[in-house]
C-alpha cells in the first residue's frame, strides 16, 4: 500500500504464457472513482474483531517495533510532531489512531502499513513544493488505513488462490475422467487469476486518491495539489530517462500494482474540482511547511544530486524554484553540474557557485566551491577570500586544515 | 530474523511424503554446555499460521501466543534438566543495564550472520576456504560486551514456525488422492509443516558456537509431523531442535583418540 511501488518482474510473471489470450479478456483501463462514494469503513479507535485480521495486526506489531527502532530514521522531534499533526489531520476518524515514521531514504515513496502506521521516505519531503501536496500524500496513506485496504486485498487473494486450486483440482479429476487434457486451461486460469489481482490492487489505489482528494479539501487544502504532485513526478521522470536517452516507464500494463501516473494525474484533476467548494478559501500553508523541514532540506538536496540522477535533480530543483531561489536551490543546482562533469560542466557549476554566494542564505559550502573555483580559474587572491569566507562560517569543517593550508 | 527463516525453508524443502530433517554445525571446539552455565534466551520468534484452501499462509494470532507460550514453557523445562540457569526475554528492555537499543542491534547483527550462515551452509554457497573449519563465525564485540554485562555464558536465538492445514485444502487433497483412480493424480499438494532454527552463541568469545535447522512436514496435506500449538508438540520441536547437539570436529576427534 505504497505510494508508488515497483512492478514486479514481468518475467517472472509470464512463464505461464497465454499473455496475449488473456490480455484480450482483461482491459487495463477502469473507471475513475468518486470522493464522494468513498466514505471511510472504520472509526476512531477500531480494533480488528475478525481472526484474520488480528494475526495480520499481530504480525505488524513485531513490524512496527522493527521499524521504531530502526537507525534509518531521521528523529528531529519538531519534524516528527509536525508530521504527526498533519496525519491527525487529515487522517479522517482515524487521524488520532495512526502513527507515522520518516526514513531517511531519497527516494519519493510513502506506505501505510495495516495497523496504521505511515512510513514517510525523506525523498519525499524534498519533492513537496507546499504542506498540501504533502498532506495530499499522507491522506492517500490514510485512505488505504481508512477504507480497509490491506485486510480487503487479503481476503481477495485468498478467495480468488482458493476458487483457483479448487477449479484446477475439479478440472483435472474432470479431465481424467473424460480423458481430456486440460493443462493449457489451467495455466490460463491461473494467468487471470493473477492479472484479476493486479486489478484489484490498482483499483485500491484509485480509491486512496479520491478518498485523499477528499479528505484534502475537507481540511481546507486545494485538493488540486495531488495532481500537481503527479504532475511533478512525471516530469521529474521525464526529465532522468531523457538524460539518459531512454523513454519513460509509462505503466499501465496489466502487471502494473497502481494505475498510471498520467491516468491518476487526469483522475485526480477530475476529483479535484468535484470536492472543491465554490467560494471556500483553502490554502497550501507552503511557508509552515518550508518551516518545518528547514532543518533537513539541505540534508535532503545533498541526498539527491549525490543520487548521480543529474536529469531528475535538475528537474527538481527548477521545480522547487518556481516557488523562488535561494541560495541553498543555486548552490545545489551548481553542484549537479559539477557531479555530472560533462563537457563545459566546471565552467557551468563555477558560475553556478558564484551565484549562489549573492544569496544571504548561501550554505557554506557553496564559498568553498567558489574559492576552489576561482583558484582553478587562476584568480588567486579572490579565491583565497571566498576560502576565508568559508572557514570563517565553517571553521571546524572536516577539510578544514587543508583550506586553511591553501589560503596561508 | 523471518527473512532468514523464509530462506532457510526454501533450502531445505525436500519433496518427501513426510519426514522430519535436522541439520546441525558447530564450532570445531565446541563442547554442549553441561553443568553450571547460565544462557539467555533471546525473544523466540514464533509463529502459526492456517494454511488457506488456495495455499496462502495466513498468520493466526491466538495459535501463535499459545504456542509461544508453550515453547517457552519447553525451553525452560529442558534447560533445567540440563542444570543451566536460564532467563527467556519476552521484552528487549528486560536486562538491567543493557538499553532495548543494545538488545535490538544484537538481534539485527544475528539475523546478518544467520544469514550469512543460511547462505553459505544451507543454500549451497559453500566456501572452498571454510571446509573442515566447522562454525567459523561471530558476532563480535557486541555479543562480548553483553556477556560482561549480564554475566551470561551463552545467548540463544531462536525462531519456530508452524503451518497448520485448513479444512478445506484437506478437502482439496482428498479429491487429488480420489482422482489418481480417474488418471488424475495429486497426491502431494503440500502447505502445512514446521520449521525452526537456533543458534547458540558464546557470550564469552562471541562466536556462534552451534546452529541448527529443523524441518517437519509432510508433503500430503493433513498428515503433520507436530504441532507445537500443544505442549506435547512444543517440547517435541525443542528436543529435535536443541536436544541432540553435537560437539564440534576437533572435540569429536579428541574424543575418539582418548
Amino acid at each position: 500500500m505504497c505510494w508508488r511501488c515497483h512492478e514486479l518482474d514481468r518475467r517472472s510473471l509470464l512463464v505461464g504464457g497465454g499473455i496475449a489470450t488473456a490480455a484480450l479478456s482483461t482491459g487495463v483501463a477502469q473507471a475513475r472513482i468518486r470522493p464522494a462514494d468513498m466514505k471511510p469503513l472504520i472509526g476512531p479507535g477500531f480494533r480488528p474483531t475478525d481472526t484474520d485480521e488480528i494475526g495480520l495486526w499481530q504480525q505488524m506489531q513485531r513490524v512496527e517495533e522493527e521499524v521504531a527502532g530502526s537507525n534509518l530514521l531521521i528523529k528531529d522531534p519538531a519534524l516528527i510532531r509536525y508530521l504527526q499533526d498533519l496525519i491527525g489531520t487529515v487522517g479522517g476518524p482515524a487521524a488520532k489512531d495512526m502513527r507515522i515514521y520518516l526514513a531517511h531514504i531519497p527516494d519519493f515513496n510513502a506506505v501505510m502499513f495495516p495497523s496504521g502506521f505511515a512510513v514517510i521516505f525523506s525523498g519525499l519531503l524534498l519533492r513537496m513544493r507546499n504542506e498540501a501536496q504533502l498532506a495530499g500524500v499522507i491522506a492517500h496513506e490514510s485512505g488505504h488505513f481508512l477504507r480497509r485496504h490491506m485486510i480487503r486485498s487479503w481476503r481477495d487473494l485468498k478467495r480468488k488462490s482458493d476458487i483457483f486450486a479448487i477449479g484446477s483440482m475439479a478440472l483435472g479429476v474432470a479431465g481424467g475422467a473424460t480423458g481430456v487434457y486440460t493443462g493449457d486451461i489451467a495455466q490460463l486460469a491461473q494467468l487471470g487469476t493473477i492479472l484479476s489481482l493486479f486489478r484489484y490492487s490498482r483499483e485500491m489505489e484509485a480509491e486512496a486518491d479520491a478518498m485523499g482528494a477528499r479528505l484534502l479539501a475537507d481540511n481546507g487544502y486545494p485538493a488540486i495539489e495531488m495532481a500537481n504532485t503527479w504532475e511533478q513526478l512525471i516530469g521529474e521522470e521525464d526529465a532522468s530517462a531523457r538524460h539518459r536517452r531512454k523513454r519513460r516507464d509509462r505503466g499501465g500494463s496489466l502487471f502494473a500494482t497502481h494505475p498510471a501516473p498520467g491516468a491518476r494525474m487526469a483522475d485526480l484533476k477530475v476529483s479535484a474540482a468535484e470536492v472543491t467548494v465554490p467560494g471556500r478559501a483553502y490554502d497550501s500553508r507552503r511557508a509552515r511547511y518550508l518551516q518545518a523541514i528547514s532543518p533537513i532540506r539541505k540534508m535532503l538536496l545533498d541526498d539527491q544530486v549525490k543520487l548521480n540522477d543529474p536529469g531528475a535533480s535538475q528537474y527538481l530543483i527548477e521545480t522547487l524554484a518556481r516557488d523562488g531561489w535561494n541560495g541553498l536551490l543555486r548552490f545545489y543546482e551548481a553542484e549537479v553540474w559539477r557531479l555530472r562533469n560533462r563537457h563545459g560542466d566546471d565552467l557551468r557549476a563555477a558560475q553556478g557557485y558564484a551565484v549562489a554566494v549573492a544569496y544571504p542564505d548561501a550554505p557554506p559550502e557553496a564559498w568553498r566551491w567558489h574559492g576552489l573555483s576561482l583558484i582553478k580559474a587562476g584568480r588567486q587572491a579572490e579565491g583565497r577570500a571566498a576560502l576565508t569566507r568559508y572557514l570563517a562560517l565553517q571553521p571546524n569543517a572536516a577539510d578544514a586544515p587543508f583550506i586553511r593550508q591553501m589560503v596561508s | 530474523m523471518r527473512h532468514l527463516g523464509i530462506a532457510l525453508m526454501v533450502a531445505l524443502c525436500v519433496p518427501a511424503a513426510g519426514c522430519v530433517q535436522t541439520r546441525q554445525y558447530a564450532d570445531v571446539q565446541f563442547t554442549p554446555p553441561q553443568g553450571d552455565y547460565r544462557l539467555l534466551v533471546m525473544r523466540p520468534d514464533v509463529t502459526v499460521n492456517s494454511v488457506t484452501t488456495g495455499g496462502m499462509n495466513e498468520p493466526r494470532a491466538d495459535w501463535t501466543e499459545q504456542a509461544r507460550t508453550n515453547i517457552i514453557a519447553a525451553l525452560a523445562a529442558q534447560q533445567l534438566q540440563r542444570g543451566g540457569k536460564v532467563k527467556i526475554l519476552a521484552r528487549r528492555n528486560e536486562l538491567p543495564g543493557v538499553s532495548e537499543e543494545a538488545v535490538a542491534d544484537l538481534e539485527r547483527l544475528h539475523s546478518a550472520v544467520g544469514n550469512s550462515i543460511a547462505l553459505h551452509k544451507y543454500l549451497g554457497a559453500y566456501l572452498p576456504t571454510k571446509s573442515r573449519r566447522g562454525l567459523d563465525y561471530t558476532l563480535g564485540e557486541e555479543a562480548v560486551a553483553l556477556g560482561r554485562k549480564t554475566g551470561y555464558d551463552y545467548a540463544l536465538f531462536m525462531f519456530a514456525e508452524d503451518s497448520i492445514v485448513s479444512g478445506g485444502r484437506v478437502a482439496l487433497q482428498v479429491l487429488g488422492v480420489a482422482g489418481c483412480f480417474v488418471g488424475f493424480c495429486a497426491p502431494n499438494i503440500g502447505g502445512g509443516g514446521q520449521f525452526a532454527y537456533a543458534s547458540l552463541v558464546d557470550l564469552k568469545t562471541g562466536e556462534v558456537v552451534w546452529f541448527n535447522v529443523v524441518q517437519a512436514g509432510s508433503q500430503i496435506a493433513g498428515i503433520k509431523m507436530g504441532d507445537i500449538r500443544t505442549p506435547q508438540g512444543s517440547a517435541q520441536l525443542v528436543e529435535r531442535l536443541l536436544g541432540r547437539m553435537k560437539p564440534g570436529y576437533e572435540v569429536r576427534r579428541a574424543m575418539e583418540k582418548r
